[in-house]
């Protein structure tokens, strides 16, 4: 069965070039642009993986990640983000992996294999 | 009953007590928009005029780094020059603003000042085996030195500056720390100095010290906020300019690929186009808010202005599918501002207006006057509104409430107020859409004949 990754991304066309590049590799995404949306696809389905980025409009990814948390969801989360500085903010170490966002998506990939077992 | 006195112009008699006409002119100069170098200068001619202690000569040096350097001599060169001085200082009525601009102009002249030969001389500022005039720095004392040429702790480069037997080394202390030092001379009357010159000096030093302390301190600390916004300002470019980038190569590798069908191939194209359209806007918008250098405000009519930007064709654009009500008083009175500053910033709020009004909503602007000096520009819209933290960062440059932008225009409409005397206040709550007052000030329009 396909393994089924939740992406919050609020760029569109990072959005759609993340959705095909990874549905290529196998997976099931799931595309959301908001964290609001995210919490409620996280209600209706049981994802494998979470990849999200943190600067968003409304709630940003950290927010997100610490209301997953709350959650009690053993979710791993990848951050996707465009900023390197996030990586020092000790917040963003409740996150399983932090993948600094680059137009080759090998490092993702690689991660994302990693974080499911594959 | 109530008295009132000015608290930054105390007027003292002509006779009175020359400490309190001291202390009245140094401190009243620290309140003066002057630059660190220009009251330093104040510290240094209120030591030679004659309403304060009324040295002839007055040098400094400052601390920088592990050095003493030279860094200014006020006085005269010769008795001739010194009759000259004074008579300019003693014509009736000039006040020591006057003598300032008087002595700035000294002390800056390119020919051989005092301050021209002073300048090559430099001092470790905590050797053991200093000499005079660093040794007073070291001590954290104040010299009187008398018979200098028969004195072995006075180094001889700075007596044949210098060229004086008596002169008086006041240490510039703040917190424990040597700042500078200050050296005093009577070279062209010979007066000797007095045990109350020597304190009243003495207190000026320490008036001087930290005041040197208090405007590095300043300086240290708009150097750190200008380190600090550019820091934020980089940080937030990475991001605008990395999401298209990441996007133009990842859909340029999916071209790369074998057997890519003709609709993707075209689809692609026009995500890569629209990126880079993305990365020129950035660029021109991070271009134009880091030139923009505002020209100096004038009174004008600003409804031509207003007319020109509501019928430009991107906000005509932007106007389609609202309902844009426009309420302006016939007569408008003639505003202070930068005429170009004023087009850009109601373009902007109109710009923010619109886009933070759900289509077919309603975007209002109104000009009136409040009274007979100010006029009111407001631009209301009926969008989400804002919260009160939102409220309070408005204005940061790089803040934005908006789903796309560079949060620069509101900061650059707040700069373009600043720099005209004006005001902007915002009004808004969650759900009520926001109200923004541009409040100029204003004069009646003169009328033709």
């Amino acid at each position: 069965m396909k393994k089924k990754i939740l992406l919050v991304e609020d760029e569109k066309a990072l959005c759609l070039l993340y959705e095909e590049e990874l549905s290529r590799e196998g997976f099931e995404i799931t595309a959301v642009t908001d964290a609001e949306a995210a919490l409620a696809k996280l209600g209706e389905t049981d994802f494998d993986l979470i990849i999200t980025d943190i600067r968003m409009p409304g709630k940003n990814g950290i927010e997100l990640i610490t209301q997953i948390m709350g959650l009690r969801k053993d979710i791993p989360i990848i951050i996707n983000s465009a900023y390197q500085s996030y990586k020092e903010d000790f917040m963003t170490w409740a996150a399983d992996a932090y993948v600094v966002k680059s137009s080759s998506l090998d490092e993702l990939k690689a991660k994302i294999r990693q974080l499911l077992g594959d | 009953m109530i008295e009132t006195t000015s608290i930054l112009s105390p007027d003292f008699e002509r006779d009175a007590p020359r400490e309190l006409m001291l202390l009245s002119i140094i401190s009243q100069s620290f309140f003066q928009p002057f630059s660190l170098e220009d009251n330093l200068l104040v510290i240094l001619t209120a030591l030679t005029s004659g309403s304060g202690v009324g040295f002839n000569r007055a040098m400094l040096f400052l601390k920088q780094g592990d050095r003493l350097k030279g860094e200014m001599w006020l006085g005269p060169r010769s008795a001739e020059e010194a009759g000259l001085i004074w008579e300019v200082l003693s014509t009736p009525g000039i006040g020591y603003v006057e003598i300032v601009e008087h002595n700035r102009a000294l002390v800056s002249k390119n020919v051989d000042t005092l301050s021209t030969r002073l300048k090559g001389l430099v001092y470790a500022a905590d050797d053991e085996n200093a000499l005079i005039p660093a040794y007073a720095a070291c001590r954290k004392e104040i010299l009187l030195v008398k018979d200098a040429s028969n004195e072995p702790l006075v180094d001889r480069r700075f007596l044949n500056v210098i060229g004086v037997e008596e002169f008086l080394c006041i240490p510039l202390l703040a917190r424990d720390d040597v700042v500078g030092e200050i050296i005093l001379d009577n070279a062209i009357t010979g007066t000797p100095i007095s045990a109350p010159d020597i304190k009243l000096a003495g207190l000026c030093g320490l008036m001087a010290g930290n005041y040197i302390y208090s405007a590095t301190l300043h300086r240290k600390l708009l150097d750190v906020e200008k380190m600090a916004a550019m820091g934020e300002m980089a940080m937030f470019v990475t991001h605008q300019l990395r999401n298209p980038i990441v996007a133009i190569g990842g859909f340029t590798e999916q071209l790369l690929k074998p057997d890519v069908p003709e609709d993707k191939k075209v689809r692609n194209l026009a995500i890569i186009r629209d990126e880079i359209r993305r990365l020129e806007d950035i660029i021109y918008q991070m271009g134009h808010f880091l030139k923009v250098s505002l020209k100096e405000p004038v009174y004008f009519d600003p409804g031509p202005g207003i007319a020109s930007v509501l019928s430009s064709p991107e906000i005509q654009t932007k106007a389609k599918g609202y309902v844009l009500n426009v309420k302006l008083e016939p007569c408008l009175p003639e505003i202070l501002c930068d005429p170009t500053s004023f087009g850009e910033v109601v373009r902007n709020l109109l710009d923010n207006a619109f886009d933070a009004t759900p289509a077919g909503g309603a975007v209002s602007i109104r000009g009136y006057s409040k009274n007979r000096t100010s006029f009111v520009l407001s631009v209301r819209d009926t969008g989400r509104g804002m919260t009160n933290p939102d409220k309070d960062q408005l204005f940061r440059p790089f803040f934005t409430t908006k789903d796309k932008g560079m949060g620069l225009g509101l900061s650059f409409i707040k700069r373009v107020m600043d720099t005209c005397g004006g005001k902007v206040e915002v009004q808004s709550r969650v759900g009520k859409g926001a109200l923004f007052k541009l409040i100029f000030i204003s004069r009646e329009r003169e009328l033709t004949p």
